[in-house]
C-alpha cells in the first residue's frame, strides 16, 4: 500500500462532491457510475452506501473489486482507491450513520425518497493512489481541535457537580469549538426517551424537551451508541410537532400529550449528536447545531465524541449518593400570597402547578413525594439518596441519573417562578423553598382531564 | 431543495424511447441522448485492467459525430491507469450524468482508440466545462468547487473514440441499468 492515509483524505469523504465508482463483471465489461457516499470506516475499510440492486451490485458481488475515484472539495486534489468488497452491513452503527448522512445528500440534491440506503458495504482498502489534478489554491487552515479539546476537558476538571459540568460543557463548546448552540439531554432508560437538562444559545431554553429512541439524531445516537451527523438537514430527522400529530391520528395518543417543545434551530444546516457514555451504557447525548451547512466534518466528530466521552466520565465521578455530613441551616419562613394548586396526575406523573403544566415522569414523581412530605410534615430538607432509596419513586436502574432529574426538575420551576423552588444546600442535598400555602390534588386520568382521587 | 429542478427517473427515460415520435437518431443514440452527452455534463469513465480489477477515469467533455462514434475527452495525467487499459485493448464503458436533474445514461464498447484532441475540439471542451461549472453552481455547489470541478490543463488533453455497443438507463433509482434499446 501507499503511504497515503485515508485518514488525510476523510474532506474527500463528505459527499460535497459526488465520487465515481467502477466495477467490472465476470467478462472484463466495465461498469461505471456515480456514488453519493464514500463513508470512513477505519485505517484499512471505508464503506460504500447500497441503494439499489443494478449492475454496479452484481459485479461486486461476483469479483469483489472496485475502484473509487474521490476528490476534496477544498483542493480538488483526488485519489483513486481500489477497494475489495468484505461485506454489506443493514443494521448498526456505521448502518445508522451513513443513513443520516444519506438522507441529508438526497435532501441537498432533491433526491428525498429515491436515494435510500439498502446496505452498508464495507470494503477493505487494497491501495490509494494520487491522481494528479489541476490543484486548487488550499484554503485557510482552521483552527485545530485537539488544543479546543483539551482546554475544554482542563477546565470541565474543576467542576463539583453535576449542574455546572452540564452549563460549562456547553460553555466550552461556544468558546473554544465557536458552537452555538447546543443540548445535553439524559436517558431515561425506563422510557427509552432523552430529556434535556442543558442548552445553550437558544431563545427558549427547551429544558424538558424529550426525544425518543431512534428519533431524530439525537434519538438515533442513543439508540445505536454512535455518533450521528446531518451536513443538510432533512424532513426525515426534524423534530416537530409532525411526530405527535402522527401519532394522535393513528389513535396512539388520545389527547394531545403534555410535552415541551424542541428549542432548537428552526432551520438548522448541521445537526451533531454524540452517545456521552460510561462503558456500552448510554447516559447521555450531547447534541450540536449550526445554521450553516456542512458544519461538523469527521474531525469534528472526533473531537467532539472524545469531549462527550470525557463528560461521561465526569457525570460518574460526580454522582452524589452519599449525603454531606453537614449541619443544614434551618429555612426561613417566608411565606405569603395566594395558595398555590398542585395537580398530579398519576398515569404519566405529569405535575401541573395552578393548571399549568410543569413537568412529568420521574422528575413529576419526585416533586410530589417532595410536595406531600412538605404539606404533611414540614420538612424541607431531602438528600438523594433517600430519593434513590425510596421504593415509591421506582427509579430505575443505576445508570438512572438522579441529579440529573433534580437539574431538571430545578430549572423547570425557575422558569415557571410559581412560587416553588429547589435550592442545594450541599453535596446530595437540597431543599425544597415554598413561597405559599401549597394544595396537592391527584387525578387519576392524564392531560389536565379526570377524576380526582385525592386531595392533601 | 426547493428551487432545484424535480430529478428525472429511469421510468421516464425508458418512456422517451417508446414514443411513436422517437427522434433521429445517431448510430445507437437518439439525438436527445447526443445532447445530454454533449451539454456540459459530468464524464466518468471505467476499464478493466489486469486480472479483471476495474479502473475508474474522468473524463471533461464529448462529442458525438453522425455515425454515433463517441469521442470522450480527458487530461492523460489523471487517467494514466485507464489509458493503459485500453492501449491493452480492453472495454470501456462511460456515463453521461446531467447535475441539474440526475438524467444520466451509460455506454460500452469492447474497446476505445486514443487519440490527440483536434484543433476544433478546444473551443467546444471550453463550452461544455463552462456550462457544467455552472450547472454545478446551479445545483448549489460552491462556486470555487464547481470552478475546480471543471478546471483542465488544455495541453494535457487526449481523445478516446469508440462506437457504442450497447447504452443503458443510468439516472438513480429502481430501472438503473436497463437497456436503453429502440
Amino acid at each position: 500500500m501507499s503511504g497515503i492515509r485515508i485518514e488525510n483524505l476523510r474532506r474527500s469523504l463528505e459527499g460535497v462532491v459526488a465520487s465515481v465508482l467502477a466495477t467490472c463483471d465476470g467478462d472484463g465489461m466495465p461498469n461505471v457510475s456515480m456514488i453519493s457516499q464514500v463513508h470512513y470506516v477505519d485505517a484499512d475499510h471505508v464503506a460504500l452506501s447500497y441503494q439499489f440492486f443494478n449492475k454496479t451490485r452484481r459485479n461486486l458481488l461476483l469479483t469483489k473489486a472496485a475502484s473509487v475515484l474521490i476528490s476534496d472539495p477544498a483542493t480538488m486534489a483526488s485519489h483513486r482507491l481500489e477497494l475489495e468488497f468484505v461485506e454489506t452491513r443493514t443494521s448498526g452503527p456505521l448502518f445508522e450513520s451513513m443513513k443520516a448522512k444519506l438522507a441529508g445528500i438526497a435532501s441537498h440534491h432533491g433526491m428525498e425518497g429515491v436515494f435510500r440506503l439498502l446496505g452498508a458495504d464495507i470494503f477493505r482498502i487494497r491501495s490509494i493512489a494520487e491522481v494528479p489534478f489541476l490543484a486548487l489554491q488550499p484554503p485557510p487552515l482552521e483552527p485545530p481541535l485537539l488544543p479546543a479539546v483539551r482546554k475544554s476537558i482542563c477546565e470541565l476538571d474543576t467542576c463539583t457537580d453535576l449542574d455546572e459540568l452540564l452549563d460549562l460543557s456547553l460553555e466550552c463548546l461556544e468558546r473554544h469549538f465557536g458552537v452555538s448552540h447546543s443540548m445535553i439531554l439524559m436517558v431515561d432508560a425506563k422510557e427509552r426517551r432523552l430529556y434535556t437538562v442543558a442548552s445553550r444559545g437558544y431563545a427558549k431554553s427547551g429544558v424538558g424537551f424529550e426525544a425518543a429512541f431512534g428519533e431524530g439524531v439525537i434519538g438515533v445516537a442513543a439508540l445505536e451508541n454512535t455518533p450521528i451527523r446531518i451536513g443538510h438537514m432533512t424532513s426525515d430527522y426534524r423534530y416537530g410537532a409532525a411526530l405527535a400529530d402522527t401519532a394522535q391520528r393513528a389513535g396512539l395518543l388520545s389527547a394531545r400529550p403534555a410535552e415541551i417543545a424542541f428549542p432548537g434551530l428552526a432551520s438548522p444546516g448541521s445537526q451533531i449528536a454524540l452517545p456521552i457514555a460510561i462503558g456500552k451504557t448510554v447516559s447521555g447525548i450531547l447534541f450540536a447545531e449550526a445554521e450553516e451547512v456542512m458544519r461538523f466534518g469527521y474531525d469534528d466528530e472526533d473531537a467532539l465524541a472524545v469531549l462527550a466521552g470525557y463528560l461521561g466520565a465526569m457525570i460518574e465521578l460526580l454522582r452524589e449518593d452519599e449525603d454531606d455530613a453537614s449541619e443544614d441551616a434551618q429555612p426561613a419562613d417566608t411565606q405569603s400570597g395566594t395558595s398555590i394548586a398542585a395537580q398530579l396526575h398519576q398515569a404519566d406523573q405529569s405535575v401541573f402547578l395552578d393548571h399549568n403544566y410543569l413537568i412529568k415522569g420521574v422528575a413529576g414523581a419526585i416533586l410530589w413525594k417532595l410536595l406531600r412530605e412538605y404539606v404533611s410534615t414540614g420538612r424541607t430538607d431531602f438528600s438523594n439518596r433517600e430519593l434513590r432509596l425510596d421504593p415509591g419513586l421506582r427509579l430505575p436502574v443505576h445508570s438512572e441519573n438522579l441529579e440529573a432529574r433534580l437539574i431538571l426538575l430545578r430549572k423547570r420551576l425557575e422558569e415557571r417562578q410559581a412560587g416553588i423552588r429547589i435550592e442545594k444546600i450541599a453535596r446530595g442535598r437540597f431543599r425544597l423553598v415554598v413561597e405559599s400555602p401549597v394544595t396537592l390534588e391527584e387525578f387519576a386520568g392524564s392531560g389536565g382531564a379526570g377524576i380526582p382521587v385525592a386531595n392533601i | 431543495m426547493d428551487n432545484l429542478p424535480r430529478p428525472g427517473t429511469p421510468q421516464e427515460d425508458l418512456a422517451d424511447r417508446k414514443s411513436p415520435a422517437l427522434p433521429p437518431r445517431q448510430g445507437l443514440l437518439t439525438a436527445d441522448l447526443v445532447a445530454l452527452a454533449q451539454g456540459g455534463v459530468s464524464v466518468i469513465l471505467a476499464s478493466c485492467g489486469a486480472e479483471g480489477k476495474p479502473i475508474a477515469g474522468i473524463g471533461v467533455g464529448a462529442r458525438v459525430d453522425e455515425a454515433g462514434t463517441i469521442r470522450v475527452f480527458l487530461t492523460r495525467q489523471a487517467n494514466l491507469p485507464l489509458l493503459k487499459a485500453l492501449e491493452d485493448g480492453r472495454a470501456i464503458a462511460v456515463t453521461f450524468s446531467r447535475a441539474r436533474d440526475h438524467v444520466s445514461f451509460q455506454v460500452k464498447a469492447n474497446g476505445a482508440s486514443i487519440l490527440q484532441a483536434c484543433p476544433d475540439d478546444t473551443p467546444e471542451i471550453a463550452r461544455q466545462s463552462a456550462v457544467f461549472r455552472d450547472e454545478l453552481i446551479g445545483i448549489n455547489l460552491p462556486k470555487h468547487v464547481a470552478e475546480g470541478f471543471t478546471t483542465y490543463d488544455p495541453g494535457d488533453l487526449l481523445a478516446i473514440e469508440f462506437t457504442p455497443e450497447a447504452a443503458f438507463v443510468q439516472t438513480p433509482g429502481p430501472g438503473a441499468g436497463s437497456p436503453l434499446s429502440p
